[in-house]
């Protein structure tokens, strides 16, 4: 491994992901991450089963863009909808039907609103899904055992090894101090 | 099990939605249990068996009816719309209550919600599903399906976008995809639960893969959070503009009985109604048979009663607004049409109607009757018949005598209209048996946030970071600069 | 809990702003009913508009009266006085509806159906006329109204009851009123509309518009209601009381309406539309002609679009001051809605002088404000909260709810 090279982020230098912390009470966690944060830490995670509202607010993740995306999907729904039908309607293939116009606006509106939820409905998941980076088949924090609980009973708080605080010695004093149940290595 | 509701009671008048002395573990356990267990239960393989003849049934009519053509089935001129269109409606309607259930009550915060959220998804998609066959075998060659939709073609075409039927096929395909994605949305944490738990090497890589590497990240969670709460304020008027789309496919035509303009809330309050009683009809015995009533309590079922009850009315009103409007319009054939319904050849249908959807649900307002289970699954039956009798009763009686004596017929349903119906319920009671055996059926994570542990207590936290409690010994360290 | 939610003293100086400005009100549609020339018609034509938007909020109340008993929410125990002083202004209603009964013959057509040359309407008339007589017309009233007060004061029993003894029981009783309650109002609003409305067109039907007018008036008293306790959130007491959260949910409940109003509107349109028919068509090719047509984009963009997407925002929804104002908006363009389903059924296609609508606008103020004097004054009769309802801590807790 060429230790040296440029290319190189800390974790990889060190073949260490990070510290992870584990906790048996969503209070505990909460408190601890918000400690973390005081402390100057930002390269920071936490892991829990079930969303915590406190817990991301508490490493410092307040807004998400995720209503952004589904705005701006939604639109492009709408204007699709709509432009799919006035051309196909009204310019390629200008059909009387009982009269009505080419234009027929009422009559739109259903497809439009389809559209809309439609493609909206993408932004949401789809968008949630690529800002959480998701499929990944590999991440590191599975490489601890005790991290199969994450989905279960247990709460985890991570602080990574390229956070510029990290130290292995102060960080793992720092987070055992804070009630841990266990304070382990993750291997990158 | 009656006697423990009674004894409940007592204590206290609004059951609680979890039953007591659950933990994590004990929660996770019952529900993951049902899926990873090794082998079957006796009692699912039998069911299992009969509802797959059901769906068998169904895959032959299909087989023979994509080589006879839809000549097997008894509508014709000018009943060209029958158990086809009945069903399809139906069944989308039945359909509506599952992203109902999830997604209006996720907006209103009813925590009652979390247990039976799943499974009502679940039953929107295999109705959808189910929904979706008839329509599409109804066009007669259904190996053409795709010039439904609007694609480039050599033949220079387009789709009327001014029809009805048009906007039905976006709305039903719009609604299945988001259902899929809102009820698969809702499994990620759950499959990230079960590939933890996994037995064995195939249940880890297949709810890994499903899991798609879900870590539980508190950054992930609040956008997971962000998107699925959109996703149900989403679903909402989606679900609602599906029905009423349907409904439009009669309103916007010209045909008395069809062309009323209340049909899109009346449609809209009779699949809310129908979904909800098929949710009864199916959770009454799963619950029993799963023992999860600790899950799915009596408070689930008080509720989703008054919801019927109430979406019963609203359905009720529409009859009585139709029937007023056809003397008030003053119009020939809308009033010619009001007594066929009622008086005409199929009148019992109408009566049979009235008595399933009007009549026998006025149970409902009586408390006693909604805390006694056999009582609701009995009226749940009725309804059930009676929303497939109000399709009947709109679809055939409206056409089988329209505006020229000279065409009336009248319709009678051969064989195959009976086996593809019934067959539609063995596939979708197939596909429920292979959820409920496969599937996390109760959500597990959301169920987790109903447990008083889950809770973040701000006053413990405070006291934690301000170095009162327990950790207050560790003084934090300084960093340089 | 303790009673010390007593109205504060200068409710009474907005009650007599109240009165003061409808006073000018009455002057105005005196003075523009004397100038038209033509008085009893337009007397008549405009107290119909003012009086189906003030009964419109008052009927909101009591429908909403019975849905937060119904909902058993924390929102509904803030704004029961609220409901409770709004219904009870069906009492005045009642009273203001004998003119009306007067002047049936300015106001609908099917009144005089003998001097109608045209043999077809007329002929429909005379089928339609075991309904739309003056006497069956009136006695419907008296039912209707007799519905409305029975359900007002069994509801408002039981409240004030409920001040006196601290009874639970007597929620559950309302409770139980509300149910069934709700099911005979929803048929009464729904003839009521008939008659008083859809009727002015006695050719035309639809059988949604009793539900729009439902969803109509639920908007309108929603928004009603909005600015009434931003009104009180802005004085002792209930300056006290009333937090982001009150405001968040009711919020909420009004883009909520605003959709199902605007769902129940486009469904109606779409559907005659497309059928075309003769006997429906008219109802709308009328409203698609000249000041109409532009009126009609503004209840689109004014009534719907604008409050709905103000609303998608949580910020807002939780800001009193800037929710009153989408409030506002919205009580106005109900107005304009109602001009826009009413005022085209007087003009029978001859478009009149824009001075003309000015009367509406000084009617409908004038009548305003007597309702809102007697609204007021039941508001400050009692106090301001059903304190001793168990729900009361429930709702009054700080909340970090959304």
């Amino acid at each position: 491994m060429k230790a040296h090279s440029k290319n190189m982020t800390k974790q990889e230098e060190s073949g260490i992901y990070g510290l992870m912390a584990e906790f048996d009470d969503p209070s505990a966690v909460v408190a601890a991450a918000r400690r973390t944060y005081e402390a100057g830490y930002r390269r920071i995670n936490a892991y829990s089963p079930y969303p915590i509202e406190e817990l991301s607010a508490a490493i410092g993740y307040h807004k998400d863009l995720v209503s952004m995306t589904v705005f701006a999907f939604g639109i492009l729904g709408a204007l699709g909808g709509f432009a799919l039908q006035y051309w196909t309607s009204a310019i390629d293939y200008p059909l009387n039907v009982g009269g009505r116009p080419l234009l027929s606006l009422p009559s739109f509106i259903p497809i439009i609103f389809e559209c809309t939820v439609l493609l909206a409905s993408f932004g949401a998941f789809i968008g949630m899904l690529a800002m959480n980076r998701l499929p990944q088949p590999y991440h590191p924090v599975f490489n601890l055992p005790s991290f199969s609980r994450a989905s279960h009973d247990r709460f985890f708080l991570c602080v990574k090894a390229d956070d510029p605080n990290y130290s292995e010695v102060e960080t793992r004093a720092f987070l055992q101090g804070l009630g841990a149940k266990e304070v382990s290595d993750v291997e990158s | 099990m009656a006697a423990e509701i009674q004894k409940q009671e007592h204590v206290d008048t609004r059951p609680p939605v979890m039953g007591p002395g659950h933990n994590f573990d004990s929660l996770t356990q019952k529900i993951i249990d049902i899926v990873l267990m090794r082998g079957f239960k006796k009692g699912w393989i039998f069911g299992f068996a009969i509802v797959f003849l059901g769906a068998l049934m169904l895959f032959n009519t299909i087989a023979y009816l994509v080589l006879k053509g839809v000549g097997i089935w008894g509508n014709n001129i000018p009943v060209g719309w029958a158990f086809d269109i009945i069903n399809f409606v139906w069944w989308i309607g039945i359909g509506h209550a599952g992203t109902l259930i999830s997604a209006i009550l996720l907006l209103l915060r009813q925590s009652w919600r979390n247990s039976i959220n799943r499974f009502a998804e679940a039953m929107t998609l295999f109705a959808v599903a189910c929904a979706g066959l008839f329509p599409a075998l109804h066009t007669g060659r259904p190996w053409v399906d795709y010039w439904l939709f609007p694609y480039p073609n050599t033949m220079g075409m387009w789709p009327n976008f001014r029809s009805p039927l048009m906007w039905d096929v976006f709305a039903v395909s719009t609604y299945a995809t988001v259902s899929l994605l809102f009820w698969f949305m809702g499994l990620i944490p759950d499959f990230a639960t079960l590939r933890d738990k996994a037995k064995n090497k195939v249940q880890r890589t297949i709810y890994g893969m499903l899991a798609m590497g879900w870590r539980g990240d508190a950054r992930h969670w609040h956008r997971y959070e962000s998107a699925y709460l959109l996703l149900a304020g989403l679903s909402t008027p989606l679900v609602l503009s599906v029905h009423t789309i349907v409904s439009f496919d009669f309103a916007v035509g010209i045909m008395p009985g069809w062309h009323a303009t209340i049909f899109p809330p009346y449609f809209v309050a009779g699949a809310i109604y129908a979904g909800f009683a098929m949710v009864l009809t199916l959770a009454i015995p799963v619950r029993k048979f799963y023992n999860i009533e600790d899950f799915i309590t009596m408070r689930h079922i008080r509720n989703m009663c008054k919801v019927m009850l109430a979406t019963g009315l609203i359905v009720g009103y529409g009859y009585v607004m139709e029937l007023f409007m056809a003397w008030y319009s003053g119009n020939t054939y809308e009033m010619f049409m009001m007594k066929n319904r009622i008086f005409g050849p199929y009148g019992f249908m109408y009566w049979l109607l009235i008595l399933c959807n009007v009549a026998v649900p006025q149970l409902l307002w009586v408390k006693k009757f909604r805390d006694n289970l056999l009582v609701v699954f009995i009226v749940s039956m009725f309804i059930n018949v009676g929303m497939w009798l109000e399709r009947f009763v709109i679809i055939v009686m409206s056409l089988n005598r329209d505006f020229s004596p000279a065409s009336w017929r009248m319709y009678y349903p051969t064989i195959f209209d009976f086996t593809m119906f019934f067959g539609t319920i063995g596939f979708f009671l197939t596909c429920m048996f292979l959820f409920i055996r496969f599937v996390p059926m109760i959500p597990i994570f959301e169920m987790k946030t109903l447990l008083p542990e889950s809770k973040v207590d701000e006053k413990k936290v405070e006291e934690l970071v301000s170095g009162k409690g327990p950790l207050g010994a560790t003084p934090l360290p300084q960093f340089g600069d | 809990m303790d009673n010390n939610y007593a109205a504060p003293a200068d409710l009474g100086r907005i009650q007599g702003v109240a009165l003061g400005v409808g006073l000018l009100g009455l002057i105005a549609w005196v003075i523009g009913v004397v100038v038209s020339g033509n008085a009893r018609n337009v007397f008549f034509q405009t107290y119909l508009v003012a009086y189906v938007f003030w009964i419109g909020i008052a009927l909101g109340c009591l429908g909403w009266l019975m849905v937060q008993y119904l909902g058993g929410a924390g929102w509904g125990v803030v704004i029961r006085r609220i409901l409770e002083s709004g219904s009870h202004t069906l009492i005045l209603m009642a009273v203001l509806f004998v003119p009306i009964v007067v002047g049936l013959g300015n106001i609908y057509e099917w009144t005089h159906k003998d001097s109608i040359t045209d043999e077809r309407v007329r002929e429909l008339l005379e089928h339609k006329s075991a309904w739309l007589n003056p006497a069956f017309f009136s006695g419907r009233a008296v039912i209707y109204f007799a519905i409305w007060l029975g359900l007002m004061l069994i509801l408002r029993r039981r409240s004030h009851k409920l001040d006196e003894t601290g009874d639970p029981n007597l929620i559950q009783s309302a409770q139980d009123w509300s149910g069934p309650g709700f099911l005979i109002y929803g048929l009464t609003c729904t003839f009521a509309a008939v008659d008083w409305v859809m009727s002015l067109d006695a050719e035309w039907f639809s059988t949604i518009f009793g539900l729009l007018m439902i969803a109509g008036q639920g908007v309108l008293s929603m928004a009603f209601i909005i600015s009434i306790t931003v009104i009180l959130s802005r004085r002792e007491p209930m300056s006290h009381v009333y937090q982001p959260k009150h405001f968040h949910d009711l919020g909420k409940l009004l883009p909520a309406l605003v959709m199902v109003w605007a769902y129940f509107s486009f469904s109606q349109l779409l559907i005659i539309w497309s059928g075309n028919l003769p006997e429906e068509i008219p109802w709308f090719i009328e409203r698609f002609k000249g000041v109409w047509r532009y009126l009609g984009l503004a209840i689109i963009l004014l009534h719907f679009a604008l409050p709905f997407l103000l609303l998608l925002s949580r910020d807002l929804k939780r800001n009193a001051r800037r929710l009153v104002l989408v409030a506002w908006l919205v009580i106005i363009m109900r107005f304009v809605d109602l001009i826009w389903i009413i005022v085209p059924e007087f003009e029978h296609g001859h478009q009149k002088h824009l001075s003309e609508y000015l009367i509406y606008i000084a009617a409908t103020i004038g009548m305003g404000g007597i309702w809102l004097g007697w609204f007021f004054w039941q508001l400050r009769s009692k106090s301001l909260l059903p304190y001793r309802d168990p729900q009361m801590a429930e709702a009054l807790a700080a909340g970090g709810h959304h």
